[in-house]
């Protein structure tokens, strides 16, 4: 059976792979699992500075979901590629660092370094954290300065370029396309949705940046939508993520759309379900005999169109 | 696999006493486990809970009902449990020293553990208990016969003597010394007791809001003088003069 997932010039194992922000830099989730039976593992956003992340609470259990503000916390790009990224390659991991610069010049310049930094062959453009002042969210929420920043970006990066998209939008589809004329190998959707907590109590927001990251089973279906949209308007592969918890999960985003698939905040709360849902994923297609994933991607959108 | 040896058993308002069997090599006093007594999504995460004793291969642990996690899990009936851990970085265990305990609320659940072992190797322990009133106060006998000397405080005299742990601590290091002292509680306590200290080396386990619990999330991140540290992680036992206390809410 072949699952391998082809981006750009990188390679996938599998389509199973972690979401950045929810498996750091591999190290502790490594007691957890082995990373070498991942599809890939998307590390923590970086800056090209170490950052350290919002003050006051960072993160809240709503029901079925989480809100987080952690603001990009993150050891930068030197340590990132002194210490984090030879522990990964040793362990055999894929590694995809995820960027998440404040301005189109730090942002150029992680990719120009990264990319061409040895072991790495794709690099995921975040310009959907919702939890950051400058930059982030807006980058992936305004066209002009998208494409803007998607054109330079792509003259600097040497490997593969994913560019992981914010549902903070009303047309996310529209994004996705713009992504791929501005040469984008793959586009990763969602990021977190935007929410808030008002503490009752205190009668301010339980977030000091106000606003913060929703995450987990709560937005499935608003992700899964997203995918089935982008799936519609684009051709490059689309990387499928939100609040995935189970191989049902997973197949609903594959069948939706989706060429490979993040676990995230579940990563949290059962480390080690994303290689479970790698053999789960392997066993299912044996099941049905298929040779690969490749006849279910976007599958909903036939068995739609034929009804 | 972790298994509920038995229904949890209450001690006091609002606490609950859970035995677990685990097969575990090592737990150092001031490790915590991530528990998940569900299998559906909300609750969704883990929560973290202090070892509050371990008798080989049963840790037991304390828990005080405050929401909905805690609420299920002291109702649960006796079988499979999901525990990820022992975790995080306990107490330094000290040899044939003088030692001071100073715990709030439930907070004072790790400090019985790390009393037992303190004990084991020999140091004179004190102790001060603190908690709301009356029928907060847990295994009172147990604590009075591990510790050397162990003081009661309640906010509404109830019981022991009126007032706060840090009263009471005030009132100790002013005529003795200690060779260190170890607290866990509320945020307050545990800031006026590294005051109190002064020079003298003083460990405290924080107890803030986790993501994770496992190192992965940096949701737990607190300021220390050696930079951001992962709560989970680095700690939950820090040397309490490193921490940054306006950075914990
Ligand atoms: C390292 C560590 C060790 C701990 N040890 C113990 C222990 O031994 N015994 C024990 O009873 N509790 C302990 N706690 C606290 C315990 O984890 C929380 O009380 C629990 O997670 C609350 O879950 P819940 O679903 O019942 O509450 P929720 O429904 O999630 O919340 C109810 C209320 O409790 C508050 N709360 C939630 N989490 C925490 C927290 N971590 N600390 C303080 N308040 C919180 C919320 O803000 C809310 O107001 C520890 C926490 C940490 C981080
Ligand atoms: C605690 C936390 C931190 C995150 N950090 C990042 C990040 O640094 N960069 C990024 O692109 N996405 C980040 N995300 C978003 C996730 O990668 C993912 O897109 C999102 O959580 C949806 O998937 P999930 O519901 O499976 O978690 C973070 C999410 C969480 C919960
Ligand atoms: S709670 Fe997630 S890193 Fe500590």
């Amino acid at each position: 059976m072949d699952c391998t997932v082809t981006i750009g010039g990188c390679r996938l194992k599998n389509p199973v792979t972690v979401a950045s922000g929810t498996a750091g830099y591999g190290e502790e989730l490594s007691r957890f699992v082995d990373l070498s039976e991942l599809g890939a593992i998307f590390t923590k956003g970086l800056s090209l500075a170490p950052r350290p992340g919002n003050r006051g609470n960072r993160v809240l259990e709503t029901p079925s979901g989480l809100l987080n503000s952690i603001g990009l916390e993150n050891v930068g790009l030197e340590r990132f590629i002194a210490e984090k990224l030879p522990f990964l390659l040793a362990k055999g991991a894929t590694v995809i660092p995820n960027v998440a610069g404040h301005s189109e010049d730090e942002n150029e310049e992680l990719c120009r370094v990264l990319s061409g930094t040895p072991g790495i062959d794709a690099l995921e453009l975040n310009v959907s954290c919702p939890n950051v002042r400058e930059g982030g969210m807006v980058f992936g929420t305004d066209m002009g300065r998208f494409t803007s920043l998607l054109d330079r970006v792509r003259k600097h990066t040497a490997c593969a370029l994913i560019v992981k998209l914010s549902p903070n939008v009303t047309d996310i589809a529209g994004f996705a396309l713009a992504a791929e004329r501005a040469g984008a190998d793959a586009v990763s959707a969602v990021n977190t949705f935007l929410g808030m907590k008002i503490d009752v109590k205190g009668q301010r927001p339980h977030f000091l940046n106000g606003v913060a990251g929703l995450s987990g089973p709560a937005i499935r279906p608003l992700a899964v939508r997203a995918v089935y949209q982008i799936y519609e308007r684009v051709s490059i592969p689309v990387i499928g993520m939100g609040g995935i918890s189970s191989l049902e999960d997973l197949l609903e985003f594959v069948m939706a759309g989706a060429s490979a698939v993040s676990v995230g905040t579940m990563n949290m709360v059962d480390p080690g379900l994303s290689v479970r849902l790698v053999r789960e994923l392997g066993e299912y297609l044996a099941g049905r005999g298929a040779s690969g994933l490749s006849d279910l991607v976007g599958a909903a959108h036939t068995q739609r169109s034929g009804q | 696999m972790a298994l509920l040896v038995e229904r949890p058993l209450r001690l006091c308002s609002a606490h609950y006493l859970l035995r677990i069997r685990h097969t575990i090599r090592e737990c150092m006093p001031g490790q915590f486990v991530n528990l998940r007594g569900w299998s559906g999504h909300d609750p969704l995460l883990r929560r973290p809970f202090s070892v509050f004793n371990r008798e080989s291969d049963v840790l037991e642990l304390v828990i005080r009902v405050v929401g909905k996690g805690t609420e299920i899990l002291s109702r649960m009936e006796p079988g499979e449990i999901d525990l990820l851990g022992p975790m995080g970085r306990g107490f330094t265990i000290m040899e044939n020293r003088s030692v001071l305990l100073a715990g709030g609320g439930v907070g004072n659940a790790p400090l019985h553990y790390l009393a037992r072992m303190l004990k084991e190797r020999g140091n004179r322990v004190s102790c001060i208990y603190g908690a709301r009133s009356r029928e907060y106060i847990y295994r009172e006998k147990e604590f009075r016969e591990i510790c050397d000397s162990v003081i009661f405080t309640t906010d509404d005299g109830s019981f022991g003597t009126a007032g706060t742990v840090t009263d009471a601590a005030r009132e100790i290091l002013s005529h003795e010394a200690f060779d260190r002292i170890y607290s866990c509680g509320p945020t307050a306590m545990m800031r006026s007791m590294v005051e109190l200290a002064g020079s003298a080396p003083i460990e405290i386990s924080v107890e803030n809001y986790f993501g994770c619990g496992i190192g992965l999330c940096m949701g737990c991140t607190i300021e220390t003088t050696q930079g951001m540290k992962r709560a989970c992680i680095d700690g939950p036992v820090f040397d309490g003069s490193s921490i940054k206390w306006e950075s914990l809410c």
